[in-house]
């Protein structure tokens, strides 16, 4: 089963359980911003585990020099309430933001279905998503009233980035369920993206947009071509 | 000299398994045939040590080379009016971007095999390289006199070139900072930097493979394989900067020249606006609770 599980959030675990919920918990999370989550990104990236010290003892240091090379940390993953929606009919409807990156797979390829992308092998965007600089999410999150209110949780938004961690980043998969485009939801994701990047200092946000959403960037504060500055792609030639 | 030990080397492991592909070789850059005047004093045909292994790259000796080079890091750099950079790159930052890179690919020669030219001494008169020899031979030097063999390394060597790849491991590829210095270009050894790069990027199973480039970069990219996206996508950078969107209170990130707007934290009300109007069609209308702020 190729589910993502590269997040274990303790705190908030009840959300995202497969078996449904029976108890009321208390979804609105306050962004502290400043908070220190419990997570374990198993990452096989080989530079990572040589940058963190040995695998097995975390005291020595690799790097001689104790003044130089901070390492930076990576992005605090947030969770938190973005709407709640109460209907007449008593259903409470929640889009959940997550930047902890903890994505179905299989949920992913459905939304990709439903925007109509190609299909792409799961390996590989799994592999994608636990390699990117940041993974943010959206997910509904709809509760019908009563006290054993079975929920029902569907991804519904997406957008990554992957990076250098100091100077350049290119924001990839931005999608939205289109039946909850319009809303100003992919707004929040891109934005979310970009304030965290430019929160590292990591100024060269790129993105490669397709026709119908240039637009859609252009009103988030991106220029196309800007300065004559244009993407290239490798073309095998046989 | 210049390789000596550096109090910010990075430590890094190399990791040789690519699948049979050489971490490191000595190549031949050859010049091509030029009318003008100046390539008879330059060398026709000199070795050269590629390498991706990191352990080779001095950090402080990778920043003298953007410099060299006169490239930046940032994509809008701040230049003075002869368009050369203002600010060396910041080498702890260069750092961090070298040890987040997936591929660093790294170009040495003799130190003897490259005419120091920069933009200024461009006309000069110059004596050919041998004469500008160190006093001091190595066993290197000594051997290379009597043997003509390519013998050049790292740690004797100097850093002539670099290129790195930064990659999600899955799906895509971002190439940057390819260069050469002056005096060697035109021999080969960005094309052979970048095709190192791919080779070895699509021996990892990756093919969509991207690179930003700049007006004048785009010939070297074309003539190394890159075109235009066949999707036809529109490259786009965030430029939101503080000339360009007056809003009140804005924070700010200087990126190079530019100082670009950090979107701020609140929801705006035209996204509230519109969350309100999509929903259901209820009689008496669902309560839309904003709950962040």
């Amino acid at each position: 089963m190729l589910t993502l599980n590269v997040v274990a959030l303790p705190s908030i675990l009840p959300i995202f359980s497969a078996q449904p919920c029976n108890h009321q918990f208390n979804y609105l999370l306050a962004n502290t911003g400043r908070r220190k989550l419990k997570v374990t990104r198993p990452r096989a990236n080989f530079w990572d585990s040589i940058r963190s010290g040995f695998l097995k003892d975390n005291s020595t240091q690799v790097v001689e020099s104790p003044s130089t090379l901070q390492e930076e940390e990576e992005p605090q993953p947030e969770e938190f309430v973005l709407v709640e929606k109460t209907e007449e009919d008593g259903v409470v409807e929640q889009i959940i933001f997550s930047s902890g990156g903890d994505v179905d797979i299989y949920d992913l390829q459905t939304l990709c279905d439903k925007v109509g992308w190609p299909r792409r092998p799961l390996s590989k965007l799994a592999t994608a998503l636990k390699n990117s600089y940041m993974v943010a999410t959206l997910h509904s999150i709809q509760k019908s009233p009563g006290s054993e209110g079975n929920e029902q949780k569907k991804l519904i938004g997406m957008a990554r980035a992957t990076s250098d961690h100091a100077f350049n980043a290119t924001i990839w998969d931005v999608l939205v369920d289109p039946s909850y485009q319009g809303q100003g939801l992919g707004k929040t994701l891109v934005e979310k993206l970009i304030r965290a990047l430019l929160q590292r200092d990591i100024g060269n946000i790129t993105l490669f947009a397709d026709s119908q959403v240039v637009e859609f960037y252009q009103n988030l504060g991106f220029e196309p071509d800007p300065e004559g500055i244009k993407g290239m792609f490798w073309y095998p030639k046989y | 000299m210049a390789a000596a030990a550096a109090p910010m080397t990075i430590k890094m492991k190399a990791c040789c398994g690519y699948g049979g592909i050489k971490a490191m070789e000595i190549r031949w850059a050859t010049r091509k045939e030029n009318s003008n005047e100046v390539s008879t004093k330059l060398k026709q045909r000199i070795p050269i040590f590629i390498s991706t292994n990191p352990s080779h790259i001095n950090p402080q000796e990778l920043r003298d080379l953007y410099g060299s080079c006169n490239h930046s890091c940032h994509r809008f750099p701040k230049m003075d009016k002869m368009g050369k950079l203002v600010d060396p790159v910041d080498i702890k930052r260069l750092t961090i971007a070298l040890s987040h890179s997936d591929l660093l690919v790294s170009v040495f020669c003799n130190k003897e095999d490259v005419l120091a030219s920069d933009d200024d001494d461009c006309g000069n008169e110059r004596e050919p390289s041998k004469g500008e020899n160190p006093p001091v031979l190595g066993l290197g030097d000594l051997l290379q006199r009597v043997v003509p063999l390519p013998v050049v390394s790292p740690s004797t060597g100097m850093l002539v070139g670099f290129g790195r790849a930064v990659s999600d491991h899955g799906l895509t590829a971002s190439i940057f900072d390819v260069m050469v210095i002056p005096s060697l270009r035109g021999m080969g050894i960005g094309k052979m930097i970048v095709k190192r790069i791919i080779r070895i990027l699509t021996g990892r199973d990756i093919y969509d493979i991207a690179a930003l480039c700049s007006a004048n970069e785009r010939l070297f990219f074309k003539a190394c394989g890159f075109g235009d996206d066949i999707m036809g996508s529109t490259t786009m950078m965030y430029t939101r900067t503080l000339s360009t969107h007056i809003e009140g209170d804005q924070m700010v990130k200087c990126a190079g020249r530019k100082l670009l707007i950090v979107p701020p934290l609140s929801l705006s009300s035209q996204s509230l606006k519109n969350a309100k109007s999509s929903s259901m069609k209820q009689s008496g209308g669902p309560s839309v609770k904003r709950v962040w702020t």
